[in-house]
């Protein structure tokens, strides 16, 4: 134990970045996709071959329904927590405290993007090969059932969760200043390719036997995609709320008015 | 507590604090970009991408590097500029290729079993350096923009073609010319991508035959100029930290 001192005072304080979190973090999703890629593995090609048959109910659309209902009560009671205990006195917050709720806050970031990824690249692409290894005989293929209506609600519950966790808790994105542009669009964004799998079926109705992945059916993906680019405006915000709190501390020579 | 208090107990903590928070920062950005660029991607030049049966000299050619000089225009417009950081087409390709690689492998060929030698993406790495440094010696878009647009569109086919060059030797099969490539997507059956929807380069009556890589690298270095240009620009938009007030 480092800090021992002060009637140990100082050894029960909370550390400003919790590792605990980040790694539950990481681990959640990680250990998490890699079950779902274990099950996809074995019971896509035994029972997700053909939607007609009953082993598909049992192993493929007992799964979807599993995960909506799932995804709904998650989603409501994380956003709900989240908004009911916002801090409701911002201005009583002392400067240490901010500095570990912003180390907090990345690491809701951090589990976004790694949501994100597992959404936008890996489910994403791995439904470009599952569509040249069936002739699909429905909508909802396993692996459409994994990328649109797991994956991409994961990352949009997620990025729900950061953007009330900032919003609420950090005096630099206080909801009394306002919403930060760039932090609806990188939330917002990427939550529109959900909607947009509505367009996506509904074409495919129409055009359903091959896969051109460049088709312009497919462009309201890349337009929604594009937005997640605000992740550039977010982390300028970000690094901004944090060098107000230790910029002075890096940059001691610097006189007061050009900080 | 007064607002002049520090948050942190000393210079070195203050030190250690920005130092965890860039590695926190690069995960996160580089993660959002691998999802994002990705998106992009595969849905304005996958196809081209998965199969080296796509990969011709005058499609291929043409719409990769257009497409994809998108994100590091964008990523540039914020590394360079609020950071002085070189690095941003850089990370761009990087996280595709991170995200592509990992697909290709653990799903294409893990999952479904394409070999890796029909499903490898394309190399980027080169255009991407020279993006970077264009602007890094220059500190011009303007002079990126043109020059560098130029090289990243020109060095596409021949970073490539080490790769692709193998699977362009020709064999009797059948009775039929049949390049490695075009027997791999024959041999492995994918059962989305009949060989008709296959956008590759089929000859015309205008065309002078042997020139077709390079003529089309060239339209696609001047294609890119123009994509750099806007998508400077999209970079500096998404880099807004406006707050929207309510009414």
């Amino acid at each position: 134990m480092a800090a021992t001192t002060a009637g140990g005072v100082e050894a029960k304080e909370q550390p400003l970045l919790n590792v605990k979190w980040l790694t539950f973090a990481f681990m959640l999703y990680t250990v998490f996709y890699f079950w779902v890629r274990w099950y996809e593995g074995v019971y896509g090609w035994s029972a997700g071959l053909d939607s007609f048959a009953p082993e598909f109910e049992t192993y493929w659309m007992n799964f979807l329904y599993t995960e909506i209902v799932l995804e709904v009560v998650t989603a409501s009671i994380l956003w709900g927590y989240l908004w009911k205990t916002r801090d409701r006195n911002l201005a009583a917050l002392a400067p240490r405290e901010e500095l570990r709720r912003n180390m907090t806050h990345l690491i809701w970031l951090f589990a976004y993007a790694w949501a994100i990824y597992w959404g936008a690249s890996y489910f994403t692409e791995q439904d470009g090969t599952w569509h040249q290894t069936i002739v699909r005989d429905t909508d909802f293929t396993p692996s459409h059932i994994i990328e649109f209506y797991l994956s991409y609600p994961i990352y949009i519950i997620t990025g729900g969760g950061a953007f009330l966790y900032a919003h609420t808790r950090l005096p630099y994105f206080s909801t009394s200043k306002g919403l930060s542009l760039a932090y609806l669009i990188l939330w917002t964004g990427p939550f529109m390719i959900l909607p947009n799998v509505g367009l996506n079926e509904w074409g495919h109705t129409f055009w359903f036997m091959e896969e051109l992945f460049v088709a312009p059916l497919h462009y309201g993906f890349v337009i929604f995609g594009w937005l997640a680019l605000a992740i550039m405006g977010v982390l300028l915000q970000v690094f901004a709320s944090i060098s107000n709190l230790i910029g002075k501390d890096l940059c001691p020579d610097i006189p007061p008015a050009q900080r | 507590m007064s607002a002049l208090q520090s948050a942190v107990r000393s210079h070195a903590e203050a030190v250690q604090v920005s130092r965890t928070i860039d590695y926190l920062g690069i995960f996160i950005f580089f993660f959002v970009v691998v999802g994002s660029y990705h998106i992009h991607a595969m849905l304005t030049m996958g196809d081209w991408d998965f199969w080296s049966d796509w990969k011709d000299r005058r499609l291929w050619v043409t719409v990769t590097p257009i497409v994809l000089v998108t994100f590091p225009a964008a990523i540039q417009a914020w590394t360079w500029e609020k950071f002085r950081n070189p690095w941003g087409a850089t990370i761009a390709v990087l996280a595709l290729l991170f995200g592509e690689w990992v697909n290709r492998y653990f799903n294409f060929w893990g999952w479904t079993y394409f070999p890796i030698n029909f499903v490898f993406p394309a190399i980027l790495v080169p255009g991407a350096i020279l993006l970077d440094t264009f602007l890094m010696l220059s500190g011009s878009y303007l002079f990126t923009a043109i020059v560098g647009g130029m090289a990243w569109g020109l060095i596409f086919y021949p970073g490539n073609w080490p790769m692709i060059a193998p699977l362009h030797v020709p064999v009797e099969y059948n009775g039929m010319l049949m390049s490695i490539a075009d027997i791999q997507g024959y041999n492995y059956v994918r059962t989305g991508t009949p060989e008709y929807i296959r956008m590759v380069e089929k000859g015309t009556l205008r065309t002078f035959g042997k020139d077709v890589a390079p003529v089309s690298a060239f339209f696609s270095a001047f294609m890119s100029i123009l994509i750099y240009f806007m998508w400077h620009f999209v970079g500096r938009w998404f880099s807004t930290v406006r707050f929207l007030k309510q009414t």
